[in-house]
């Protein structure tokens, strides 16, 4: 099971236009993607490249140069990068072909890519539901087969819960070993750039890719590196992947039936399997997503002044003033959602509240580490759910807006340590995928690839969504 | 009539004379085209990310340094918010809590005295661009965003309008030197607001009113010595002072409140998320120190001190760092001290202004000058042909004993030819003869002109004077 199949699919005529058929049928019931290019031919005498003319999907807010950079938001509807993300001209320099733009969630700010202004995006399991977010447009694509990978932003599970609605493999690498260069900032401290892959092995070869060191991101790191602050030994070889020491949370609550059968059986996999299981408590997990809320909207209250209208994006052109000008742009041009967000981030900052806010929850981000590092001194990996529920129907109102923000209790832990997670997709339940995934410490990803691989083989490869077609 | 003491701080900004800009690889060059020296980055493009400019934080340690800081072990960013269209991401880059420097001090001279200013803090940050006002329309020029700009903040430790007109100038005489700063205040690559309040002797600090757009020693001494005064008579009224920002007004002379109205803001500081600390290390910190330099306050005393060197010379030497060392490397090539800075001071300079080029770019060398001097000294020639054989030193690009010699200027020094010289004058002058004979020593001086024109200047005066007087008897 590898992505080489995919090799060459741009140049071959034949195939190509049955690629182009099979793309645009699917495309046309589950809209992930918001701009593609198909037709592009492979550039690259590419056979010898390690993803030498393998397509791939692009999250739509991360730079591509000559594509939109929509954010999904209408006030950067007609922007067009001029530039492209290190990530991406990595893998085009390892003979991959950005073939779109995938939809998402206005600003990577949701769990269902309902929030994009611009389009509608669907499950492939049942078009009736969520793709997840924010990086649903990417996991939608990859689950029906249009492109064998794409590329996602984490800030709080925005690829793994996407991935695990879609029943693909999602990646949030560690923070600092992607670059972020060229991913348009939301919450900066928490956010990678990720993987959606229809294989472990794609998703290993695409971080491989896409991981080290950008001198135009002086947060990433050396990879492996050591950890800038914290322990971990990246440099030491994984651990047999049959025999890891592997944690697992005792006591959650609020997980649907689906989720808990397929925690309890994913867990006997794994004893199954040779390892060993050691049940942990996370007290601090209880804290994680208002520590996370309120550090992602403190972050993305500044990262998302620059939207103004002056240089780029959306312009109000019926104001006089310059102030009317910015506040009528931003009124009209950012959805509910992200104003919600941006409110909530400049409360918390005020003068004389932020130790109330923004000092208390660097505390719990400070605490969540330590719960972490003491889970990790014992385990090689950690194993838990992505989300409570599965993918969720458009318009639930049983998991509102608020709801859904609860629900990220098991992604945004990862993200406030700055440890890679790794979502796995299990055989699904009720005709929908389910999700699990691995974390592990600062820089083990080759850890969590080997854990979930073993798994991957007794599936036979990923479910499937009726009407897929391999290439 | 109540006694007042009166307080002045200073926020300075500096420019820094980086190659390029501070968070991305833009030239940091001033008066190109608007909007060429412009990137995705500084132009606060989605999904940019800044990288801090080693060279920016090496010069901003050296000030720090130069300041007498205790340099921040780890030092970091924060990000202020408010919305400005000359700043691209509306947040600007700055520091706050933790700063590169913090609790310096560093001494000013004014009037022959020493005085000492406390610094509260130094700290690193990103310039905005410019509005230009076109009519209805207002132009942004974003060459200058992101360039990287060195905030100074001292202590109100000054009293009066002169103490900090005298402060900003050594503090401009210190960057320049440190080679980090231009240090032109009309053009704004120095640039300073003074922080004012008065109260009773005593009482301590009062209510302070900034004054801005002070662009000169000058004004800065004359807005700081306005608004004492104003200060003081609104107090002596009964009235209170407001916590207000003031311009200066240049064609007035006096300061305003600002019209636009400056609500008062809350920057929201938090740490930046896209930079990691900076932690300077052992070979980082030599290296800031190996390019420290002694600064020209204790230059300018040590030259008075050592030397003799007083009043207009000592403060010409000390002004611009290349012209005190080659002033010192003169004297190191065995040059007498006074001799070398009167040549400095007068004629070399007189000469690089015809020529209109600086002394770095003149073909002068200290060894030259030294070299100059010293034939003087040793009477192979006079000072005039001195002067003349300097002139060719800098056109020619020649040393001065090889002049010397192609113009055959060497001294008359031998007493036989002179004596020839003074008879045939003193044949030709009966009347002054007579007049010195007579006592009266007037025309000696004549006389001995004379002399040294039919030499064509070569003569040794000294000796011609000797040679005069023997003859005369006088
Ligand atoms: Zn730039």
């Amino acid at each position: 099971m590898s992505v080489d199949p995919w090799k060459g699919i741009l140049k071959d005529t034949q195939r190509h236009s049955a690629y182009l058929r099979y793309f645009e049928e699917w495309e046309a019931r589950i809209g992930s993607f918001l701009e593609y290019r198909l037709s592009q031919d492979d550039p690259s005498d590419s056979g010898r490249l390690p993803l030498g003319g393998v397509p791939f999907g692009v999250k739509d807010n991360i730079a591509v140069e000559g594509y939109h950079c929509t954010c999904g938001s209408k006030i950067l509807k007609d922007f067009t990068s001029p530039y492209s993300a290190t990530a991406v001209n990595r893998l085009k320099a390892a003979g991959a072909v950005p073939v779109g733009k995938c939809n998402l969630d206005e600003f990577g700010m949701g769990s269902s890519t309902d929030n994009s202004a611009l389009k509608k995006t669907h499950n492939p399991w049942d078009v009736s539901r969520v793709a997840g977010g924010s990086s649903g447009g990417s996991a939608a694509a990859v689950a029906a087969g249009l492109v064998p990978f794409a590329l996602g932003s984490d800030t709080g599970g925005s690829v793994r819960q996407p991935a695990a609605f879609c029943g693909v493999y999602g990646l949030k690498p560690t923070y600092g070993a992607v670059s972020r260069y060229g991913l348009v900032a939301y919450a900066s401290s928490l956010e990678v750039v990720g993987v959606l892959a229809d294989t472990v092995d794609t998703a290993r070869r695409v971080f491989d890719v896409i991981k080290g060191q950008d001198e135009l991101d002086q947060s990433s790191a050396l990879y492996p590196g050591l950890s800038r602050d914290r322990g971990g030994n990246p440099g030491a070889a994984p651990p047999a992947a049959s025999t890891a020491r592997i944690a697992v949370v005792e006591g959650l609550e609020g997980l649907s039936p689906e989720v808990e059968e397929t925690y309890r059986s994913s867990i006997d996999f794994y004893k199954a399997a040779g390892c060993e299981i050691q049940p942990v408590s996370l007290p601090s997990l209880d804290y994680a997503v208002a520590a996370y809320y309120t550090i992602a909207t403190a972050e993305a209250s500044a990262n998302l002044a620059r939207y103004t209208g002056i240089r780029y994006g959306y312009r109000d052109t019926g104001a006089v003033t310059m102030e009317e000008m910015v506040r009528s742009s931003r009124t009209k041009g950012f959805g509910d959602e992200v104003k919600l967000r941006i409110l909530l981030g400049t409360y918390v900052l005020r003068s004389g509240f932020q130790d109330q806010y923004y000092g208390r929850a660097q505390k719990i981000r400070t605490a969540i580490r330590n719960d972490f590092d003491r889970v990790f001194a014992a385990a090689d990996l950690l194993l838990m759910p992505v989300f409570p529920v599965q993918a969720f129907p458009h318009g639930d109102t049983s998991l509102d807006q608020f709801q859904q923000k609860l629900a990220d209790k098991f992604t945004v832990a990862a993200n406030l340590a700055g440890i890679p997670a790794l979502s796995f997709p299990t055989a699904p339940r009720n005709g929908l995928p389910v999700g699990m995934q691995l974390l592990g410490p600062v820089f083990s990803e080759q850890r969590l690839f080997a854990a979930a691989e073993i798994h991957e083989k007794s599936l036979g490869g990923i479910p499937r969504p009726h009407g897929f077609r391999s290439v | 009539m109540a006694e007042y003491q009166s307080f002045i701080g200073l926020e300075i900004h500096i420019q820094l004379l980086t190659a390029t800009k501070v968070f991305c690889g833009c030239r940091n060059r001033f008066g190109d085209e608007p909007n060429t020296n412009v990137c995705p980055v500084c132009l606060g493009y989605p999904g940019v990310l800044p990288a801090v400019n080693e060279q920016a934080l090496l010069f901003s340690y050296m000030v720090a340094r130069a300041l007498n800081c205790d340099l921040s072990k780890t030092a970091y960013f924060d990000r202020k918010n408010y919305f400005y269209p000359d700043m691209t991401k509306n947040y600007q880059i700055s520091q706050f809590h933790s700063p590169i420097g913090r609790n310096g001090w560093i001494e000013y001279e004014t009037g022959g005295e020493l005085k000492k200013v406390r610094i509260h803090d130094v700290h690193l940050e990103e310039d905005a661009g410019k509005s230009i006002h076109r009519g209805t329309a207002t132009l942004l020029d974003y060459n200058r965003a992101g360039t990287s700009l060195l905030e100074i903040v001292t202590e109100p430790d000054m009293e009066t309008g002169e103490d900090a007109e005298a402060f900003i100038q050594n503090f401009r005489r210190l960057v320049r030197y440190l080679g980090v700063c231009d240090g032109n205040m009309e053009e704004g690559s120095l640039r300073c607001d003074g922080n004012i309040s008065i109260n009773l002797k005593g009482k301590g600090l009062g209510t302070k009113t900034e004054v801005k757009n002070v662009n000169s020693s000058r004004f800065l001494k004359l807005s700081m010595n306005h608004e004492i005064g104003r200060q003081k008579r609104a107090l002596e009224k009964g009235e209170r002072i407001v916590q207000e920002t003031r311009l200066w007004n240049e064609a007035q002379s006096r300061t305003e409140p600002m019209r636009t109205k400056e609500s008062a803001h809350d920057y929201r500081y938090f740490p930046e998320p896209d930079m990691p600390p900076f932690r300077p290390s052992p070979a980082f910190i030599a290296d800031v120190d190996a390019r420290l330099v002694e600064l020209p306050v204790y230059r300018k005393r040590r030259y008075e001190a050592e030397y003799g060197i007083s009043g207009d010379q000592v403060q010409f030497l000390t002004e611009e760092k290349p012209v005190a060392d080659f002033f010192e490397s003169t004297v190191t090539a065995g040059a007498d001290p006074l001799q070398a800075a009167a040549w400095i001071c007068t004629d070399i300079q007189k000469n690089l202004n015809k020529l209109q080029i600086g002394l770095e770019e003149s073909s002068l060398t200290s060894l030259r000058l030294a070299a100059l001097i010293n034939l003087v000294k040793e009477g192979v020639i006079n000072r005039k042909k001195a002067e003349l054989t300097l002139s060719l030193m800098l056109e020619e690009d020649k040393d001065p004993d090889v002049i010397v010699r192609e113009q055959g200027w060497e001294q008359i020094s031998d007493s036989g030819a002179i004596e020839a010289l003074v008879t045939e004058v003193l044949q030709a002058n009966p009347k002054a003869v007579d007049q010195i004979r007579g006592g009266d020593m007037k025309p000696m001086g004549f006389l001995t002109g004379q002399v040294m024109k039919l030499s064509k200047g070569q003569a040794d005066p000294k000796l011609v004077q000797a040679v005069i007087s023997g003859k005369l008897g006088s």
